[in-house]
């Protein structure tokens, strides 16, 4: 019943996240409001609510599975794409070499040196 | 017989069977292949589904609607994704100047990039927006393409071309730059490879899976609030 009642309390949060979206018309989706409000709660009440925990622990491992369908679809849109295919190739391919750069520069320009590797320290223990 | 066919593919158990099956098959042959980085099991199963449909003389649109009966899950899975985001909490807390320096300036980047190069080479617009959210996890994503407009299947393959990109030159920069520190390589794995990123940092240890994990929620959450609003102002 836990699976059920935290279920039950996610759909809820993405409903109310549908209603504040609607009426104040904001860009972003309904689940994704949702899930902003879920945090909020979170952090407001500071405790993890033992069913809601249980309801995303048996969701999140299905996302691959529940977007798969929609990867399907890329094999049947390779001609609706046609002649725009090597613009989306060099676009992926040099726009992630370069955006992995700049992070892993910004990362080591702005983080804190550690004193020993956490791993280190774990199985030093 | 071909009422039989008829009636099977009308009934969303058929797509839905057929969704678990190709699923479950892409995970065992991604074991059997031992788990390779540049073939994520969903790309796997996506290709055995194609299969299936091509050899039932399935429409693709007719699947999509069948199946849209176990897809509605997404959003309250994506509502749960509050949940891990909420025990990463001490994390945030304990780094919040590098993360605020890194996460908008590293998210509006990976956008910004390919947006640019694929609008220098001449992409139309809804080639830009579905390009756009190509660093940020499916859920996620998909939710600011309702916003933003594009081809969901383009924006999905990109998604996973990204995420194989990024353990790839994350492995090879980290080598020419000398970067050891797991905390930085699993956050640009997070930031840029959303989940396929996170799969690869798990692979160098706990300290950069829980920093990819969270790099990829921050980067999620951030791109779905921001670029909505860009696209907006830019009247795209």
């Amino acid at each position: 019943m836990k699976l059920l009642r935290g279920f039950l309390w996610l759909l809820g949060f993405q409903l109310l996240g549908h209603a504040v979206v609607e009426l104040l018309s904001l860009p972003v989706s309904h689940a994704m409001a949702g899930l902003l409000l879920l945090l909020a709660w979170l952090l407001a009440k500071r405790r993890l609510n033992e069913s809601v925990a249980t309801a995303s622990q048996a969701l999140i491992p299905l996302l691959a599975m529940l977007i798969m369908p929609g990867v399907v679809g890329v094999f049947f849109v390779i001609e609706e794409f046609a002649g725009h295919w090597t613009a989306i190739m060099v676009a992926l391919g040099v726009g992630t070499f370069l955006s992995v750069l700049t992070t892993l520069w910004l990362m080591r320009r702005f983080m804190p040196r550690e004193v020993v590797s956490a791993d280190e320290r774990e199985r030093r223990l | 017989m071909s009422e039989l066919h008829a009636s099977l593919l009308d009934t969303p158990i058929l797509a839905i069977a057929l969704t678990l099956a190709a699923y479950l098959g892409g995970i065992h042959l991604f074991e059997r292949m031992g788990r390779p980085s540049w073939c994520p099991a969903v790309l796997i199963g996506a290709v055995l589904t194609a299969a299936s449909l091509w050899l039932l003389r399935y429409e693709y649109v007719d699947y999509q609607h069948n199946v849209s009966w176990i897809t509605l899950l997404l959003g309250p899975a994506t509502v749960a994704l509050a949940v891990p985001l909420y025990q990463q909490r001490q994390h945030i807390f304990a780094l919040w100047k590098p993360i605020l320096c890194c996460v908008p300036l590293a998210a509006v980047l990976a956008a910004l990039y390919a947006v640019l190069i694929a609008w220098l080479l001449g992409a139309p617009p809804d080639v830009l927006a579905s390009l756009a959210p190509k660093s940020v996890t499916a859920p996620l994503a998909m939710g600011i393409r309702e916003q933003i407009g594009g081809s969901l299947s383009l924006m999905l393959g990109g998604l996973l071309i990204t995420g194989v990109l990024t353990t790839i030159f994350v492995s090879l920069l980290a080598r020419l730059l000398k970067i050891t520190d797991k905390r930085i390589l699993g956050f640009a794995l997070g930031v840029n490879g959303h989940a396929i990123g996170i799969v690869r940092a798990f692979e160098l240890g706990p300290t950069a899976g829980a920093f990819a994990s969270l790099g990829m929620s921050l980067t999620g959450v951030f791109t779905a609030l921001f670029l909505p609003l860009v696209w907006r102002l830019f009247g795209l």
